[in-house]
């Protein structure tokens, strides 16, 4: 971080100040202001409704505000529309991508030229297109000739960001950019965002993730209630603390309040799943989830998971795999029958996949009950109770819900709304595709705590979170899935956002290191494994063997302590060097596997049972660096 | 970590071809030439195929402008009333002032319909099928009031020359199709308004929020589509002399039959000029196939329905084997 750097600039790029801006009789900006500065990364955070998008939107000039003057550059900037934002070099990458899915990648990077007088020429929208994926260190990553149509969501932001940068802006707003992205690719996008920065851009960073704001950004503008309670403080001075405390304007308990207990009482099994396979997606899916438990499907955006509880849930066709609920096997074929085997699923797109707009808030609350009610009325009636019951204990005002339109709620008020839904069935096993998405951190807490509630009365429920921090925090237990397959079943207190990036890197992506492996494995006729050591306790990542014997007492996606291994001695060793247990039976060497980085990345290890041609250390230590290099 | 390099080019340009709709229809075309050819001798005779494109000329003019506003994901049912108004306003014009200047009278009328059309569904957020339902009654009623009710038949007989002026082998108004097709097609592709078509078909708020003229580029097919109907009817009347007011009966279904063959999406953004035209001669060759295999006309619902229906459902089941 170039945090002095961005100190020592005092000539800011834009001000606004005392913006104000109502929409009907709410008012989402009351008075608030930002300054920005070159060559920085911009943090602008509040909590939901706080007017951070408002705020963005009045300075792309997509809102004109009701008083307040921005100040551009030295000079007052007057925007009527989004043109002249772009005209004056402010561009923003939006929340929901605003490209045109069937013009392509490269008309889409140049979609404002289309306005302009001048040639149209598809080999200079190449050619410079190409160019400027180059300058964020993309090139070869998009094809620019393809349809927008067939991108992916993380291609489709780079697309967003080269068209900002193709309009030479000098100021981008990025609207929770890392919403719908891994952790990989969040990375990536933090790179191409520094290096913007490098170049003396200025960048405003408008997010939920608090841990990204420390991440990346240089100042943080915080506000609340559509006024800025916190202006361009420098990150570093802050504490996470004194952010949400900003945030929400008072102390809130640790979020992720429920203490790991190690060891679960062992609860009857709610669901099997097992050998689930659904192409294209899904291949080979198992787990288990006990009554009373919260299950994690954790895995890269793209892995597979929501296709995987889709599948289970009937909305997708199965092509193999068993189903087990309360020892009884299942085979539900549609959502409908799901639902009476005693499912429940929240989707992951709240507004296309679970909300009945023009519906009201009751009938949205009752449409699963009307999915199994049997008659032919409504019946409402006999679930008036347990409504009421209901939304009290969920905190929501009865009076004020039931006859009002379902989008005037906040997301995170439908989230809890959708939830209820669900919960008036009584769900034996209750499916949530990333529950917190799009919801500010104060509702977060509570969908959390509902959650242990729900669980609390014996529920299971199984969360799909594309948040690691998120997954390790809410579940018990984490099942990762990579490239359809589930790669690990492992309690979450043994886990940490490391451990669960390394399990859930794409199978294609260890390419090389399974490679490695089996040549290790072949030459020696052992078993070579790519493992992450703590204390004393082992997660296996991959593992090749030619060994006929026992192996070194792991699989891959196993966690165990090293006394539960073969290899204890070895373990405990950690060493470059051949050990030999005690007991003769294994002869392991360990290498450690650092990133050019310095990530450390876990051991490379070689076990060998009948150790004919014990090979040299040192060769394979070279062989462990050079791979480390290319990671 | 980074994002898996796409290879620059993902498909060779053959795979590519051979996965648009538009192949696929040209392939069905095709396959319905020869089927055809065998079914009656005559169907694959010179003669016959310019009676073929002869045939396409009216409904492939309509064709072009519906493909414009379907690209923007809108709708034109009004297009058979306005050829029909349009043609009375020809013939009635055509008896007082030269030809060519009727003609003109005529085609200012038609893109007068369409923008007033464009204009009511663009700045007030109507409906287009509705606005244009309503135009397509009010068009006829006109039509009927303007006439007298009856067919006007004293057309100058100079207008017949725009169809039967031979440019080298080509007849005038197959060879004016042609050029038509062409402009449409590289208008659509290579310039910065068709392109502009696409995007507010596709994305409309993504197409404002880069500052394109969405307005403006909303009501624009409306009006080449009302432009281009008087057109259709101009060349058919000039084929027959007379001016009816029941012209461009049913045109409009024939005419978004043909876009949808063609492999247009009808929530927009999703089409081409090459697929319509593919379209149409789908169409006109089932309709001129029974005809020559003195099959009842009244057949050629059925057929050409069938075909809509069938090319559809090929596309949704190809469509989810790609998927696969």
């Amino acid at each position: 971080m170039t945090i002095t750097e961005a100190q020592g600039r005092t000539d800011d790029i834009l001000s606004a100040v005392g913006i104000t801006k109502s929409f009907g009789r709410t008012r989402a900006l009351d008075g608030a202001s930002l300054r920005l500065g070159r060559g920085e990364i911009h943090a602008l955070i509040g909590a939901n409704g706080a007017g951070k998008s408002t705020l963005s939107k009045v300075i792309s000039g997509h809102l004109v505000p009701d008083a307040g003057e921005l100040i551009y550059q030295g000079a007052p900037l007057r925007l009527r529309s989004t043109r002249d934002a772009l005209d004056a070099g402010i561009a923003m990458v939006m929340q929901e991508t605003s490209l045109v899915p069937d013009l392509s990648v490269a008309e889409n990077i140049f979609l404002p030229e289309l306005a302009q007088p001048g040639r149209f020429s598809y080999a200079s929208l190449y050619r410079r297109g190409a160019d400027l994926l180059a300058t964020l260190g993309q090139q070869d990553v998009l094809a620019l000739d393809i349809k927008v149509r067939e991108l992916s969501a993380a291609q489709r932001q780079l697309v967003e960001i080269a068209k900002a940068l193709s309009v030479q802006a000098k100021l981008i707003i990025f609207d929770e950019p890392t919403a719908s992205l891994s952790p990989s690719e969040v990375e990536r996008l933090f790179d191409i965002m520094i290096r913007l920065r490098d170049q003396g851009s200025a960048l405003v960073f408008v997010s939920h993730r608090l841990e990204e704001v420390f991440d990346v950004t240089d100042h943080v503008t915080v506000l609340r209630e559509g006024r800025t309670v916190l202006a361009s403080h420098p990150t570093a001075n802050l504490s996470q603390g004194e952010l949400i405390r900003a945030m929400v304007g008072h102390d809130l308990a640790a979020i992720y309040e429920h203490p790991h207990v190690a060891v679960t009482p062992v609860m009857p099994v709610a669901l099997e799943v097992c050998g689930l396979s659904a192409p294209p997606l899904v291949h080979n899916v198992s787990f288990r989830v006990h009554e009373g438990e919260i299950l994690g499907l954790g895995g890269l955006v793209g892995a597979g998971r929501s296709e995987a509880v889709e599948a289970i849930f009937g909305l997708r066709p199965r092509s193999a795999g068993t189903m087990t609920m309360q020892g009884r096997l299942i085979d539900p074929r549609s959502p409908a029958e799901a639902v009476r085997a005693g499912m429940g699923f929240v989707a992951e797109d709240r507004r296309t996949q679970n909300i009945v707009p023009h519906l009201s808030v009751k009938e949205n609350l009752l449409l699963a009950h009307l999915g199994t009610h049997k008659g032919f009325g409504l019946g409402y009636r006999g679930r008036e109770r347990q409504i009421a019951v209901l939304l009290q204990s969920l905190g929501l005002p009865a009076d004020r819900l039931l006859d009002a339109n379902m989008l005037n709620f906040s997301g995170g008020m439908q989230q809890k709304i959708i939830i209820a839904r669900w919960l008036l069935l009584e769900p034996r096993v209750l499916i949530l595709d990333e529950p917190t998405k799009g919801v500010d951190i104060g509702t977060r807490a509570s969908i959390y705590a509902l959650l242990r509630d729900i669980t609390a009365k014996g529920t299971a429920v199984i969360v799909i979170s594309s948040d690691f921090e998120e997954l390790l925090g809410v579940a018990d237990r984490i099942v990762v899935i990579s490239d359809g397959i589930s790669v690990a079943n492992l309690p979450s207190a043994l886990l940490d956002k490391e451990k669960l990036t390394l399990l859930a890197a794409p199978r294609t992506s260890m390419a090389r290191n399974t490679a490695l492996l089996r040549e290790l494995s072949t030459e020696t006729g052992g078993t070579g494994f790519w493992a992450l050591l703590d204390a004393d306790r082992l997660i296996c990542l991959n593992l090749v063997t030619r060994d006929s014997g026992s192996g070194p007492g792991f699989a891959a996606g196993d966690a165990k302590t090293f006394g539960e291994t073969l290899i204890p001695q070895a373990l405990a060793r950690r060493a470059p060097t051949l050990v030999t247990e005690s007991s003769g039976s294994h002869t392991t060497m360990l290498c450690p596997l650092q990133s050019r980085r310095g990530h450390n990345l876990g051991w490379i290890g070689l076990t060998m049972t009948t150790a004919t041609k014990l090979p040299s250390p040192a060769s394979i230590q070279s062989r462990v660096a050079a791979l480390a290099d290319t990671l | 970590m980074t994002l898996s390099p796409m290879p620059k080019a993902a498909r060779s340009p053959f795979l590519t071809l051979t996965r648009s709709l538009e192949f696929r229809m040209l392939v069905l075309a095709g396959l319905l030439a020869i089927g055809l050819s065998f079914l009656s001798p005559y169907f694959m005779t010179w003669n016959n195929i310019f009676n073929v494109l002869d045939q396409s000329v009216v409904i492939g003019i309509v064709a072009v402008g519906m493909t414009f506003v379907i690209l923007t994901g809108g709708i034109d049912l009004s297009v058979g009333s306005i050829a029909g108004l349009s043609g009375v306003i020809l013939g009635l014009s055509a008896q007082i002032i030269p030809w060519p200047v009727a003609i003109l009278i005529a085609v200012a009328a038609g893109a007068g319909i369409g923008l007033i059309s464009g204009c009511l569904i663009t700045f007030f957020r109507l409906a287009p099928f509705v606005v244009t339902l309503g135009m397509m009654a009010i068009g006829r009623s006109l039509a009927y009031i303007l006439s007298g009710q009856t067919a006007i038949s004293d057309i100058p007989s100079g207008l017949s020359s725009i169809v039967y002026t031979n440019l080298l082998v080509i007849p005038s108004n197959v060879g004016f199709l042609a050029v038509l097709y062409v402009i449409a097609w590289a208008y659509l592709t290579y310039t910065k308004g068709g392109r502009t078509i696409y995007a507010v078909g596709s994305n409309k708020e993504a197409a404002r929020a880069a500052g394109l003229r969405v307005t403006f580029y909303s009501i624009l097919p409306y009006v080449i589509s009302g432009a281009l109907s008087a057109v259709a009817i101009t060349f058919s009347i000039a084929q027959i002399l007379s001016a009816d007011p029941l012209a461009g009966n049913a045109m409009e279904l024939d005419a978004i039959a043909a876009v949808v063959i063609g492999g247009a999406s009808l929530f927009g953004g999703r089409g081409s000029v090459v697929g319509t035209l593919i379209g149409v001669l789908i169409m006109v060759m089932i309709r001129n196939g029974l005809n020559l295999m003195g099959i009842s006309p009244f057949w050629q619902g059925s057929a050409i329905g069938s075909i809509i229906i069938i090319a559809l459902l090929v596309e949704s089941i190809v469509s989810r084997l790609n998927a696969r």
